[in-house]
C-alpha cells in the first residue's frame, strides 16, 4: 500500500527515512474529522491519513489528519494540534492549517519512489500515485502534504481534485458567488453571512454618486461635476456609472469623445490639489486623427477648471514606468530568492539577487514618478493628466501613491479604503485577470496592487505616525485579494460584477429583491475576516495616540492637530510663502511635456555636475524643513533607504524569524501606552459630565491590541510569542522541497547554523 | 557639515525638537553670519582667511571664510542666505592634501579626507606674500598635533561637567557585581605594574587552583603576554566567557604545561560541563600562518576536552579595505541602479554578519550549552573584544543600559588594551599606516544592528553609538586615547583630560531610548542573516542632503508620555475636585455618583 519495503531509490529522496514511532501514529483512535464548512461550501473529495510537514528538519513534528478540497479551499483537519502553537490570527473563513483555492498557484504532484514529479493543470491526468503534495501558494507559502499512509487511489483523487478546483473554468464558479447566492435563499431582509454591504461601513465605495460629491465638496474642486452618462454601462464597459468631469465639459460633448478613447474610457477626475490643480487619469485616445483636437479640447477643458487658469501637464506613464509583464518577473524572481532557494545558499548573494529581481527599483520608480506628479501640483500649481495607454494598472498606483503623498486625509483608514475604491475597483483595475483567479492567462496575471502595497508601506516604514494603519494591516489586505468572497478582488471593472451577478441570479433563479445585483461584501468589511479584538492589530499606535480626542480646549496644544482635517485646504494654503513661490525661480519656465522624465533619468550625472532639477530642489527643500505629518509627505528615494518588506515577503521564513525582537516589540510598548492614554481619557470624560457611564467600557472600546497592566509602574516585557514574524508564523508554511534530502549538516542551515541544538530546542517550543 | 541649509527656529515643538535630533546627527549648527564663533574653553582660533571655496559635492562651490583653531574647522558660508557651516574636530581629518598646482589665477585646491565618511574639497587663493602662511598649513599643523610634537586638544580642554566619568568604570566593582571573587576564581594581582602584560589591565580574574607564578609561565607562551583570564562568568552556571591571545605554538608544536593546566583550571571551575569551547576568531588558514611566525592554535592532542572553531572572521587589513570600497560606494553619491551590487561588493555587511555569528555562537554555547568559553585571535585585543563583548551584550542585560555599556567599553576596550591610538591614528598624519583599522566603528555597527532587530531591549538610542563614534576621532575627551590602560596612566590620561561619559552622563536624557523595557535575565540572540543586516545608513550616509534619519519613533513615544502625564495631572485634579465635593455634600447625599470611579492609577 506504502512504500513500506522500500527499494533503493533511484531518485533523491525528499524525506529521511521514515522513524519508526511515525507509523504508530495512523493508528490513533479515529476520531471524526470533519472539514467546518461556510455556506454554500460542498466537500469535492478528501484523503485520510495525510501528513502535513510542518519542520524542515524533521518529520518529528509532523501532524497527522484529513486532507479535504471544497470548493473554496483546500482544508487539512488535524488529528493532533501543534504543541504548543504559538500566536496565531484566527480567520473567520480560513482554519488555521486552510489555504483557499484562488491562493494556489501550482500543484505540484510528487512520487519520490518512482522519481517523478508533475505540475497539475485543471482537467489533467496523473500516470502516478502521489506521496507528496507540493502547494505553492500566491502569499509566498509553500506547504507539503506527504501521502506515505494515505489510500494511494484518493491521494490521486485529491490531488486531482485541488489541481481542478483552483482552475474554475468560469468567473461564476468562483466560491464568492456561491457563498454570497446562499443569503437570497434565506428568509428575506436576513442578514447571511453577516453580510453587511455599505451599510454601517465608513468606507466610502464611490458606487454612488453622493460619494463622488462628498469628495468634489472635500477637495474644494468646485469647478468639476459629477457625470452620470454611464449609467447602465451605456457609455463605457469598464468605467463606473459614476465619475467626475469638468464642468466645462457638456453630456453631448464627453459623448462625442468617448469613442476616441481606449475602451471608451472618457478621462477620469481623481482629485484635486488645494491650490486647484487637478489630477486626472486618461487612456490613450485610439483614433490619431482625432488625437489632437480631442486632446486639445479635454486641456483646455481642464484648465478652464482651474482656478488660475493653469496649463495643464501630461505625465505619460507607459513611456516612464514598468510593464505589468515587469512586475509580474521582478515579483517571480523575488519569490525565488525568498521562499524558494535555500536560506544559506541565497544568503550568500542576498543583496545582488536582491537588486537583480528588479522589485526594489520598480517600487521606486513608482514612488518618483509619483513625487514627480506632486512636485507639478504642489509647485507648479499646474494640473495633471496621467496618461496610459488603459488607464487601468498603473494610473491607479500613481494617482493613490500622489494623493497619499499629498493629502493627509488619505492617511487615515478608512479615507486609504476609500481612495482604493475610488482608483482601483471603481477605475476598472483588471483585478480578476491581474490577480489570474482562473488562472488562464499569465501574461495578464501582474501584482499590481501588491507593488501598490509596497509603496505605501515605504512611505509608512519612512513617516510611520503619519498613518492611522498598520503594516500588519497592509500585509492583510494584501492577503485579501486571494479570499475570493469579496467585491473588491472579484472583478475586472464595475460593469462585469453587475452582470455576472445578475447572470448567476438568474441561473440559480435567485430573487433579487431590492438589490441591482447580489451583495458581494467589499473587504472593508473586516468583520468578515476577523474578530474585533483582532482587527484592533490594524490601529497604529503612534497614530491614534496623537488624534485621540484632546483634553480640553488648549491644554495639551503640542499634541493634538492644529488644523483639523476639515480645513485640510487650509493647511496648504498656510504654508510659508517660500514654498509656494520659493521653488518657482525666474528661469524657472514651465518644463517642457515629456522632458521631464528625461532630466530625472540623468538624476545623477547632473547632481555631480551641480545642476539641479527645479524638482530637486523641490524635494531639497522639502528635506531641509521638519516635516508636518498633516501636510506633503514626501519620501526619501535614495536606494539606500527603501527596504525590503520583511514582513509581507519574509514572514513565512523560519530562519530569518526574530524570535522575541523586531518592530512588533516596539509597537507592543506603543500600543500599551497609547492604551493607557485613552483610559485615562475615558476617566477624564466621565468626570465632566457623563457621570453616568458605566466604567468597564474601556476594554471593550479600546483600540490598541495590547492592553495597559493593571500593575503600573512597570512596562510590561513584550509576550513572549512576539516574533518579526507576528502575527504570522512560518510553522508548517514554508516546507522547501528539496531541503530534506540534503545532508544534516546542511538542514542546520541559515542563521540557525549558529545556534546550539540546546536553543533551537527552546525555541521550538 | 551640512550642506543642507536650514532655519532652526525658536519655537519647539516636537517636530522642531526632531529638526534638532538631525541637525545634531550631521553636526550641523546655525551660526549667525557674523560674530563670534562658539569656542570651547581654551579654544583658540590660530588663523583664518576669507574668500575660501567650498566644493560642496551636492550643491556646487560655496564661498565664505574659512577659521582654523586649536581644536577644529569653521567655514561659514558669506554668499548664501540661509546661513550655512561646515563645523569639525580636526581630529576627524585623516588627510589634508593639495590637490595639484596653482592654477593660473593663483587659486589652490586643497582636499581633507576624513574618518568619518567624508572628503572635503577647498579652493584658495595662494597668499601673495609667499612668507605668510596659507590657512591650510595652519590647518595641517593642528590637525596632526602628535606629528608636530605638540599635544591633543583633549589635554586642554578643561570643561567642567557635574559627573567625573572617569569613575564610571572600577574593575573591582564590576566584578563584584558579577559575584567575583568566589570559590573558584580569584582576583590577582599579578600584573599590578603591568609587568605581566603591559597591555592588559592591574586587575585579573583567573582561577583559584593557579599560582602567579604558573601564570607568568603561562605569559611567555601566550603572544603579547595575553593570557587567558576571566571576562564574565553566568550568574547561574558559572561558565564563563575567557578571553586571551593566541598560543605561541610554532611550526615545531610547542607546548606549555601551565597553559594546558590554566585551561583545565577553567573548565573545572564550571562544574556543569565537562567540555570547553576554544573560539578562534581568525580563518583557519590564518591561524595556521601564525604558525610559521610562532603563534598558532591550541591542539587537540595538548587540550583534550576542548574543541576548536574557527569562526572566519578576517583581519584588519581587510575590514580597512573594506570600509575603504564602503566609502567609495556611499560618498558623494549613491549610484541608483547598482547600489545593492555595490554594497554587495564592500562586503561590510558580510564582516558585520560573520562578527555576529560568531559573538552569537560564543553566547550560545555559554548560555544555552552551559559551557565556559576562551576567546582569542592573534593578539587578542582586536577581533576578541568584538566577540566577547558583543556576546556579553546578548548574555547580560547589564550591558544593554548606558552605564552598563560604558562599564563594558572601559573593560573590555579600554582596560584590556585595544589600540586605539593605533587602531585611530589620534593626531597621527601617517594616514597609510597599516595599523589603522575601523575595528571599533564595527563592533559599534553590530550593536546597532542589534539595537534594530530588539528595539525594546536597550536603554540608548543611536544618538549615543553616533557620539561615541563622533568623539572617538574627534580627540576632545581623553577616553578614547593611548594604547593601553598602562599607557593611560603613563600620561595621567584621567588627570589631564576629561572623559567622554563625564559629558553624557551629564546630559543623559538625549542618550535614552523610551523604548527601553529592561527586562533582566534576558537573553538575546540576534538573527544574523543578512536580510536582517541593513546598512546604517543614519551613520555612513548622514551626510548627504538627500537623506534624512527616519523621523525616530522615539519622538513620538516621548510626545505621548508627556500626554499621558498632562492626562494624569488633570484626572488628579478632578478626583480631588470630585472628593472635595462629595466631602461637602456627604451629609446631605450618601451616596453620589463619583464614588463609583475608581481611583486613578498612577504610571511613571
Amino acid at each position: 500500500m506504502f512504500s513500506g519495503k522500500q527499494t533503493k531509490p533511484t531518485f533523491k529522496s525528499y524525506l529521511p527515512p521514515l522513524q519508526t514511532d511515525l507509523k504508530k501514529s495512523p493508528q490513533l483512535p479515529i476520531k471524526k474529522l470533519e472539514a467546518k464548512l461556510l455556506p454554500g461550501e460542498i466537500v469535492v473529495n478528501e484523503a485520510n491519513f495525510v501528513r502535513k510537514c510542518i519542520g524542515a528538519e524533521s518529520c518529528q513534528d509532523d501532524l497527522w489528519g484529513k486532507l479535504v478540497c471544497t470548493n473554496f479551499k483546500v482544508s487539512f483537519i488535524a488529528h493532533n494540534s501543534l504543541p504548543r502553537q504559538r500566536f496565531q490570527c484566527t480567520h473567520r473563513l480560513l482554519g488555521e492549517h486552510d489555504i483557499p483555492l484562488a491562493c494556489v498557484e501550482q500543484v505540484v504532484t510528487v512520487n519520490d519512489v518512482k522519481g517523478k514529479q508533475k505540475i497539475l493543470g485543471s482537467n489533467q491526468k496523473l500516470k502516478f500515485n502521489p506521496t507528496e503534495l507540493i502547494l505553492y501558494c500566491k502569499d509566498f507559502r509553500i506547504i507539503r502534504f506527504r501521502f506515505d499512509e494515505a489510500g494511494p487511489e484518493s491521494a490521486k483523487k485529491v490531488c486531482l481534485a485541488i489541481a481542478h478546483y483552483s482552475h474554475p473554468a468560469d468567473p461564476q464558479l468562483l466560491f464568492g458567488f456561491e457563498y454570497v447566492g446562499k443569503r437570497y435563499h434565506g428568509s428575506t431582509g436576513e442578514r447571511v453571512n453577516g453580510v453587511d454591504p455599505g451599510g454601517g461601513l465608513q468606507t466610502p465605495l464611490f458606487d454612488c454618486s453622493s460619494d463622488w460629491d462628498r469628495e468634489i465638496k472635500r477637495t474644494g474642486a468646485s469647478e468639476w461635476r459629477v457625470c452620470t452618462i454611464n449609467q447602465g454601462y451605456f457609455i463605457s464597459p469598464s468605467l463606473p456609472e459614476f465619475f467626475v468631469v469638468p464642468v466645462s465639459l457638456a453630456d453631448q460633448d464627453l459623448k462625442q469623445y468617448a469613442c476616441c478613447f481606449y475602451s471608451q474610457r472618457i478621462p477620469l477626475w481623481c482629485w484635486n490639489h488645494s491650490s486647484g490643480s487637478a489630477l486626472v487619469r486618461m487612456s490613450n485616445i485610439s483614433d490619431p486623427q482625432q488625437q489632437r483636437k480631442v486632446e486639445q479640447r479635454i486641456s483646455s477643458a481642464i484648465t478652464k477648471s482651474h482656478p488660475l487658469r493653469s496649463d495643464v501637464f501630461k505625465s505619460d506613464l507607459d513611456k516612464n514606468l514598468p510593464n505589468i509583464q515587469d512586475i509580474q518577473a521582478a515579483l517571480l524572481k523575488l519569490r525565488q530568492i525568498c521562499v524558494i532557494d535555500s536560506f544559506e545558499e541565497s544568503e550568500e548573494k542576498w543583496l545582488s539577487s536582491l537588486e537583480s529581481s528588479r522589485w526594489m527599483e520598480y517600487v521606486r520608480t513608482f514612488l518618483r514618478h509619483a513625487v514627480e506628479v506632486v512636485y507639478m501640483l504642489e509647485s507648479r500649481h499646474v494640473s495633471v493628466i496621467l496618461l496610459e495607454k488603459e488607464d487601468r494598472d498603473l494610473s491607479c498606483v500613481i494617482s493613490c501613491l500622489v494623493q497619499l503623498m499629498c493629502d493627509p486625509h488619505c492617511r487615515s483608514l478608512h479615507s486609504f479604503q476609500g481612495l482604493i475604491q475610488k482608483e482601483w475597483v471603481m477605475a476598472g483595475h483588471r483585478f480578476l485577470d491581474r490577480c489570474n483567479h482562473l488562472k488562464r492567462n499569465d501574461k495578464e496575471e501582474s501584482p499590481v496592487f501588491l507593488l501598490f502595497l509596497d509603496c505605501v508601506w515605504q512611505l509608512w516604514n519612512q513617516y510611520p505616525a503619519a498613518f492611522e494603519f498598520t503594516e500588519v494591516y497592509l500585509t492583510v489586505l494584501g492577503d485579501s485579494m486571494w479570499v475570493p468572497v469579496f467585491s473588491t478582488f472579484l472583478f475586472n471593472c464595475p460593469r462585469q460584477r453587475a452582470e455576472h451577478s445578475r447572470d448567476f441570479a438568474s441561473s440559480k433563479s435567485i430573487h433579487l429583491g431590492q438589490d441591482q445585483a447580489l451583495c458581494f461584501p467589499p473587504v472593508w468589511d473586516w468583520s468578515q475576516q476577523f474578530s474585533l479584538k483582532d482587527q484592533t492589530l490594524f490601529n497604529n499606535p503612534l497614530y491614534v495616540g496623537k488624534i485621540a480626542t484632546c483634553v480640553q480646549n488648549g491644554t495639551v496644544k503640542t499634541f493634538t492637530h492644529r488644523r483639523s482635517k476639515k480645513n485640510y485646504s487650509s493647511t496648504l494654503r498656510g504654508l510659508p510663502s517660500a514654498l509656494r513661490n520659493g521653488s518657482l525661480g525666474p528661469n524657472d519656465t514651465l518644463a517642457r511635456r515629456n522632458s521631464l522624465m528625461l532630466r530625472l533619468r540623468s538624476d545623477l550625472s547632473q547632481v555631480r555636475e551641480q545642476q539641479e532639477t527645479p524638482s530637486e530642489r523641490f524635494v531639497r527643500d522639502f528635506f531641509s524643513r521638519p516635516v508636518d505629518l498633516q501636510g506633503l509627505l514626501l519620501p526619501q528615494l535614495l536606494p539606500s533607504h527603501l527596504s525590503v518588506w520583511k514582513l509581507y515577503f519574509l514572514r513565512w521564513v523560519p530562519e530569518a524569524q526574530i524570535p522575541q525582537g523586531g518592530p512588533i516589540t516596539a509597537f507592543h510598548k506603543l500600543s500599551v501606552l497609547t492604551d493607557e492614554i485613552e483610559m485615562l481619557q475615558n476617566q477624564l470624560r466621565q468626570y465632566q459630565g457623563a457621570a453616568g457611564t458605566p466604567n468597564n467600557l474601556h476594554a471593550e472600546h479600546s483600540k490598541m491590541y495590547f492592553k495597559a497592566t493593571s500593575t503600573p509602574h512597570q512596562s510590561p516585557a513584550p509576550p513572549e510569542y512576539l516574533s518579526s514574524s507576528f502575527p504570522f508564523s512560518p510553522v508548517g508554511n514554508l516546507c522547501r522541497p528539496g531541503i530534506l534530502g540534503t545532508p544534516l549538516s546542511k538542514l542546520l542551515n541559515g542563521a540557525k547554523i549558529w545556534l546550539s541544538t540546546e536553543t533551537l530546542a527552546n525555541e521550538t517550543i | 557639515v551640512s550642506d543642507t541649509e536650514l532655519r532652526v527656529s525658536q519655537d519647539q515643538s516636537p517636530t522642531q525638537k526632531f529638526l534638532f535630533y538631525f541637525l545634531k546627527l550631521m553636526h550641523v549648527l546655525n551660526y549667525p553670519s557674523k560674530g563670534e564663533l562658539p569656542l570651547l574653553p581654551e579654544e583658540h582660533v590660530q588663523d583664518s582667511a576669507k574668500d575660501v571655496t567650498y566644493i560642496c559635492p551636492f550643491i556646487g562651490p560655496v564661498r565664505g571664510s574659512l577659521s582654523v583653531t586649536n581644536y577644529r574647522l569653521f567655514f561659514r558660508c558669506t554668499d548664501r542666505e540661509p546661513v550655512f557651516g561646515l563645523d569639525l574636530p580636526l581630529g576627524v581629518l585623516s588627510r589634508v592634501e593639495k590637490i595639484g598646482a596653482a592654477t593660473s589665477r593663483g587659486d589652490v585646491s586643497y582636499g581633507l579626507a576624513c574618518k568619518d565618511m567624508r572628503n572635503l574639497r577647498f579652493v584658495h587663493k595662494e597668499p601673495e606674500d609667499s612668507l605668510k602662511k596659507s590657512v591650510f598649513e595652519v590647518l595641517m599643523k593642528f590637525a596632526f598635533p602628535v606629528s608636530n610634537n605638540m599635544s591633543l586638544f583633549a589635554f586642554e580642554y578643561k570643561q567642567v561637567f557635574p559627573e567625573n566619568g572617569w569613575k564610571v568604570y572600577d574593575p573591582l566593582a564590576e566584578y563584584k557585581r558579577q559575584g567575583l571573587p568566589n570559590e573558584s576564581w580569584r582576583i590577582s594581582k599579578v600584573n599590578d605594574h603591568y609587568e605581566l602584560c603591559d597591555s592588559y589591565p592591574a586587575a585579573l580574574v583567573v582561577p583559584v587552583t593557579i599560582t602567579d607564578e604558573e601564570l607568568r609561565r603561562v605569559s611567555s607562551f601566550r603572544a603579547k603576554g595575553r593570557i587567558p583570564v576571566l571576562s564574565w562568568i553566568h550568574p547561574e552556571s558559572q561558565a564563563a566567557v575567557v578571553r586571551a591571545s593566541q598560543p605561541m605554538v610554532g611550526q615545531n608544536g610547542r607546548r606549555c604545561k601551565e597553559d594546558e593546566k590554566l585551561l583545565q583550571a577553567i573548565m573545572d571551575a564550571n562544574a556543569q560541563s565537562h567540555k570547553m569551547f576554544i573560539f578562534d576568531a581568525r580563518p583557519s588558514v590564518n591561524a595556521a600562518a601564525n604558525k610559521m611566525k610562532g603563534g598558532g592554535y591550541e591542539s587537540e592532542d595538548a587540550y583534550q576536552n576542548a574543541e576548536l572553531v574557527f569562526l572566519d572572521i578576517h583581519n584588519i587589513h581587510v575590514m580597512r579595505e573594506s570600509l575603504r570600497k564602503l566609502k567609495e560606494v556611499v560618498y558623494p553619491n549613491i549610484e541608483d541602479s547598482h547600489w545593492l551590487s555595490n554594497l554587495e561588493s564592500t562586503h561590510w555587511l558580510e564582516h558585520i554578519k560573520l562578527i555576529l555569528a560568531g559573538a552569537l555562537r560564543i553566547a550560545d554555547k555559554v548560555e544555552s550549552g552551559k559551557t565556559s568559553v576562551v576567546v582569542h585571535c592573534s593578539d587578542g585585543w582586536d577581533r576578541t573584544p568584538q566577540l566577547t563583548s558583543l556576546a556579553l551584550i546578548m548574555l547580560d542585560s547589564h550591558y544593554r543600559t548606558i552605564r552598563g555599556f560604558q562599564i563594558l567599553l572601559e573593560k573590555e576596550w579600554l582596560s584590556f588594551g585595544h589600540r586605539f591610538q593605533q587602531r585611530v591614528g589620534h593626531g597621527d598624519k601617517n594616514h597609510t599606516d597599516a595599523d589603522r583599522s575601523p575595528i571599533f566603528l564595527q563592533f559599534i555597527d553590530c550593536v546597532w544592528q542589534m539595537t534594530r532587530q530588539f528595539p525594546a531591549a536597550f536603554e540608548f538610542n543611536e544618538y549615543f553609538l553616533i557620539t561615541i563614534l563622533d568623539h572617538l576621532y574627534s580627540c576632545l575627551f581623553g577616553t578614547f586615547l593611548c594604547n593601553s590602560e598602562q599607557q593611560r596612566l603613563k600620561e595621567e590620561v584621567p588627570k589631564h583630560t576629561v572623559s567622554l561619559w563625564s559629558f553624557v552622563n551629564s546630559q543623559l536624557e538625549e542618550f535614552v531610548n523610551p523604548l527601553y523595557v529592561g527586562y533582566p535575565s534576558h537573553v538575546l540572540f540576534p538573527t544574523v542573516g543578512i536580510r536582517h543586516l541593513q546598512l546604517w545608513v543614519t551613520y555612513y550616509i548622514r551626510w548627504n542632503p538627500r537623506m534624512r534619519p527616519q523621523e525616530p519613533v522615539h519622538q513620538r513615544y516621548k510626545e505621548l508620555l508627556a500626554k499621558r502625564a498632562e492626562l494624569q495631572k488633570r484626572v488628579e485634579e478632578l478626583q480631588r475636585e470630585a472628593a472635595n465635593r462629595t466631602a461637602s455634600s456627604s451629609s446631605e447625599r450618601a451616596g453620589s455618583p463619583t464614588r463609583s470611579i475608581t481611583p486613578v492609577q498612577t504610571f511613571v
